[in-house]
């Protein structure tokens, strides 16, 4: 059954199209793909999905309820949340402080949320910094501070914007494998992602998206091969 | 360590930190035992109103990160709240019959007849209602803007609160103000608990205040709301994709604010008896508000508190012309001369001027405030020796 | 029908002063992103340096506008020195209160040196006035009218011709492409707050022949100030010309009209109605 249904979803700002006409599906479980070139309009698609403004056409349908116009807080507790590309820690709080304040959407004891939030810092590996600040964390901490404030809002479905951008190589593997550990939990997974390579190893299916079109969509190898994709990524370049 | 984790972190207050906080209480218990002096018991209660006032500001201000520059409106409502029913209250035969002529075509006249109903001190509860209805209306317009256009938002709704109040002589004897010289009992029930003829009640309500409004924050802090209220500050998009309902928590924090605010107003009215718009509602009282947290602390519990200690006697000092007085008493400066002339005339006027000075040093060499500051030093003294 | 253009004229008369302080604080905050709280205070700075100037060198108001204008502008260059550069990075709500800090020291200095004292600044033609077919227009209201176009004309063809004007007109449009460009952003900042304090200071001067001078009387201006900035959209010069003259018209018909009591109140309900209906104002870009 597909967990989100995108069907001709587009958003204008002022008359101008940043993403025009795209439909696709998710289906429960599985890790989607999405890239495509700078501007391609693939952030916000994000933010109309998660509800940072509405789209100007098209329709949203997520666990089979449509979910146009709801606000972002209200598309967390239907369980979908979104990372973001530029990282956004409660800097002056401290790490296990930010994932409770994702746990709190579930429960409303204190104690809970910080069992729930330990047991996420736990699995993003950030045990040691538990009680550090998070504005003080260097780069590849933050980005998975940021994987486990989404995971404690218990998700059914996670948006990955860009969740190993500025990374090095070894943390850049961290993340993969925290992808693939967070697919075993039966979580779905939207990625978007620039590093070619990664994406191809984890995703079941990608979605390419240029000039706010969907240019493609297919497994992982026939995206690849694909001569509108690979022209759109040369002409890009 | 975060300064953060200090309060939030713990299971408990530690130990230290707590004995500490009840020797201070059972001190300022004490205090009125000890100290006769009617001027260091006016301080006292000086203190404990800008305690109270930064406490309350501290809320929305300090843990939700909204800094409204309007709290005299709140402040306001409390004050004309309980000063308008316990001056109808004692309104005479003349008065009231005066006021049921004007009452035919009087909307405002009715409403001050009605007052003269209710008990007296049920104005304190009046003022809290006008401080939250208050609050919700100027959330839902103020709370669309975010950052420098929400401060002149909050700003501007002050403004015309104020402006309505001077204007609506009827109901609030406009820029005249009110004025009471008797305070009616407090009973409960048949029971007279004060009849408020020392500053002795005054200073144990302000006490009780103080305690009420630390006790709030610190439940606040220690709440799923408190958590809400400062992931806000920090992010407010990535608070709301955490699913988070913006509205629902800014509204929240600045209900509860106001309330507690509207009570420092209440406080103030009964213990100085008179109000106008201009001390009550103005727009230098909200920046004063403001400054007591900014100056001690922001979203920490104790920042007010040390805010309140490091002001209210420098002004004081300033305000009372203790410098310029002992100066001249100790044959320093002639009391004829210009500059005595100018010590015993102008300086008392400038008291404000220290809040100036002060902001200024805090915004530029103490961004976390006078708490923050000293915090970091220790924990610098600290690295140092380990 | 007289009523109604005699609140028309005055309106647009004090409108134009109006104005003059709405451009200085639009220039400030254009350059800098910061929202002056102290620009009231500043513009009394101006009201008691044109007292003074007239008081104890019998310098005619309005000429003393030619001593204020440099004089002020050097005193805004020191403030942004000192103090507004240091916080440029800053949180926008820690700019706002040290601008409000420095609002405090200015006029408690100003009461500390020279008490809280109403001082009324008489010239000859105070409360003189021209008629005009059934009209009559203050004197000195139309007089500071002329010098308030002239200025503003001078200021608009400083900001397009000159290429400082144009260097700080880029700094207002975007710091960092600015500075990239190789404009030097420190030294637009300074001359944009000097020319914001001066713009004040002149209006403080030009008002002073028909208002009581005292230290407190800059806040009711600052929030004028806020609101004329707001309508016209924050950083538009244009837009603050024109928000200055609908304050000054709004201001005098709704005392013609309704109550000058509630005139004040019916200018903030319209400030806070831009705010939720165009935040970005009559002439401003939207910035989200």
């Amino acid at each position: 059954m597909a967990i989100l249904e995108i069907k001709h979803v587009s958003k204008f700002f002022g008359g101008l199209a940043a993403v025009s006409d795209v439909s696709f599906q998710l289906e429960q479980g599985m890790i989607m793909g999405l890239i495509g070139p700078n501007g391609a309009g693939k952030t916000t698609l994000f933010n109309c999905i998660t509800g940072y403004y509405p789209p100007s056409r098209g329709e949203i349908m997520f666990n089979g309820r449509t979910i146009n116009g709801l606000h972002p807080d209200v598309v967390c507790k239907r369980g979908m949340v979104r990372t973001w590309q530029k990282v956004r820690p409660l800097a002056k709080m401290s790490v296990v402080d930010n994932v409770m304040v994702g746990a709190l959407c579930r429960t409303n004891s204190l104690k809970k949320a910080r069992e729930m939030a330990m047991e996420q810092v736990k699995v993003v590996r950030l045990e040691h910094r538990a009680d550090f600040p998070a504005g003080g964390l260097p780069i590849g901490e933050r980005k998975k501070l940021e994987v486990a404030r989404v995971l404690a809002t218990q998700p059914r479905l996670l948006l990955l914007d860009e969740v190993m951008g500025g990374l090095n190589p070894s943390e850049s593997e961290e993340i993969i494998q925290l992808i693939l550990d967070i697919r075993k939990l039966g979580i779905t997974q939207m990625v978007i992602e620039h590093d070619m390579k990664a994406i191809m190893r984890i995703s079941d299916r990608v979605v390419v998206l240029c000039s706010g079109e969907k240019l493609a969509e297919g497994a992982p190898q026939e995206i690849v091969n694909n001569p509108e994709v690979i022209t759109a990524y040369l002409g890009s370049e | 360590m975060n300064r953060f984790s200090i309060f939030i972190n713990r299971r408990g207050a530690s130990p230290v930190a707590l004995i500490a906080f009840i020797v201070i209480v059972c001190l300022l218990i004490a205090f009125p035992v000890y100290v006769g002096s009617p001027y260091a018991r006016h301080i006292m209660i000086l203190l404990f109103l800008s305690i109270i006032m930064g406490e309350s500001w501290n809320i929305v201000g300090g843990y939700a990160g909204q800094y409204s520059v309007g709290h005299a409106a709140y402040f306001g409502a409390g004050a004309y709240g309980t000063m308008i029913v316990i001056n109808a209250s004692q309104f005479d035969a003349d008065k009231l019959s005066e006021l049921q002529e004007l009452a035919k075509d009087s909307r405002l006249s009715s409403l001050l007849l009605s007052a003269h109903d209710l008990p007296p001190w049920s104005g304190i509860i009046v003022g809290m209602i006008a401080a939250l209805i208050l609050s919700l209306i100027i959330g839902s317009i103020c709370f669309r803007l975010r950052g420098p256009y929400f401060v002149l938002a909050s700003i501007a709704v002050a403004e015309i609160v104020r402006l309505t109040v001077l204007n609506l002589p009827d109901l609030t004897q406009g820029a005249e103000g009110i004025l009471i010289s008797t305070l009616p009992p407090f009973t409960i029930g048949s029971t007279v608990i004060t009849t408020f003829n020392s500053k002795i009640p005054f200073y144990y309500t302000g006490l009780m205040l103080v305690l009420i409004t630390i006790l709030v924050t610190w439940l606040v802090q220690n709440s799923k709301a408190g958590y809400f209220f400062q992931a806000i500050r920090e992010d407010q998009d990535a608070a709301h994709s955490l699913g988070i309902s913006l509205t629902f928590y800014k509204n929240s924090a600045l209900a509860l604010s106001a309330v507690l605010t509207s009570l420092a107003g209440s406080f103030y009215a009964i213990y100085i008896k008179f109000i106008d718009p201009t001390t009550v509602l103005s727009l230098d009282l909200s920046v004063q508000i403001v400054l007591i947290s900014i100056i001690g602390g922001i979203g920490t519990i104790f920042g007010p508190v040390v805010g309140a200690v490091v002001l209210v006697p420098l002004a004081e000092v300033l305000r009372s012309n203790l410098i310029g007085e002992s100066l001249i008493s100790s044959g320093m400066v002639n009391a004829d001369s210009a500059f005595g002339n100018f010590l015993t005339e102008n300086l008392s006027h400038a008291h404000v001027l220290i809040y100036g000075i002060l902001v200024v040093v805090v915004i530029l060499f103490m961004p976390d405030g006078v708490l923050g500051f000293f915090k970091a030093l220790l924990a610098k003294k600290r690295k140092e020796a380990a | 029908m007289i009523l109604f253009l005699q609140s028309l004229i005055s309106g647009v008369l004090i409108g134009g002063v109006y104005a003059l302080i709405g451009i200085g604080l639009t220039i400030i905050f254009g350059v800098m992103r910061v929202i002056n709280f102290a620009h009231g205070e500043i513009m009394m700075i101006g009201m008691y340096m044109t007292y003074f100037l007239f008081t104890l060198f019998g310098i005619d108001p309005f000429v003393s506008v030619l001593i204020t204008i440099p004089l002020m502008f050097a005193f805004g260059a020191l403030l942004q020195k000192l103090f507004i550069n240091r916080v440029l990075g800053a949180l926008p709500q820690n700019q706002i209160l040290l601008t409000i800090g420095l609002g405090l020291i200015l006029s408690n200095s100003m009461m500390l040196a020279f008490t809280s004292d109403y001082k009324i600044l008489t010239t000859s033609y105070s409360s003189s006035s021209y008629r005009l077919a059934g009209l009559s227009v203050s004197k000195p209201l139309a007089i500071s009218f002329l010098i308030t176009v002239v200025i503003t004309a001078l200021l608009y063809w400083f900001l397009k011709k000159t290429d400082t004007g144009q260097a700080i007109r880029a700094t207002a449009q975007d710091r960092e492409a600015a500075q990239l460009m190789g404009i030097n952003v420190k030294r637009m900042s300074i001359l944009a707050f000097g020319i914001g304090a001066s713009m004040a200071g002149t209006a403080g001067a030009l008002i002073s022949p028909t208002y009581y001078i005292f230290p407190q009387v800059g806040s009711a201006f600052t929030l004028k100030a806020f609101v004329i900035t707001v309508l016209g959209g924050m950083g538009s010069v244009v837009g603050a010309t024109l928000g200055g003259v609908i304050i000054g018209v709004v201001e005098s018909m709704s005392a013609a009209y309704i109550s000058s009591e509630w005139k004040d109140v019916v200018v903030f309900a319209i400030f806070l109605l831009v705010l939720l209906v165009k935040p970005s104002g009559l002439m401003g870009t939207s910035r989200t």
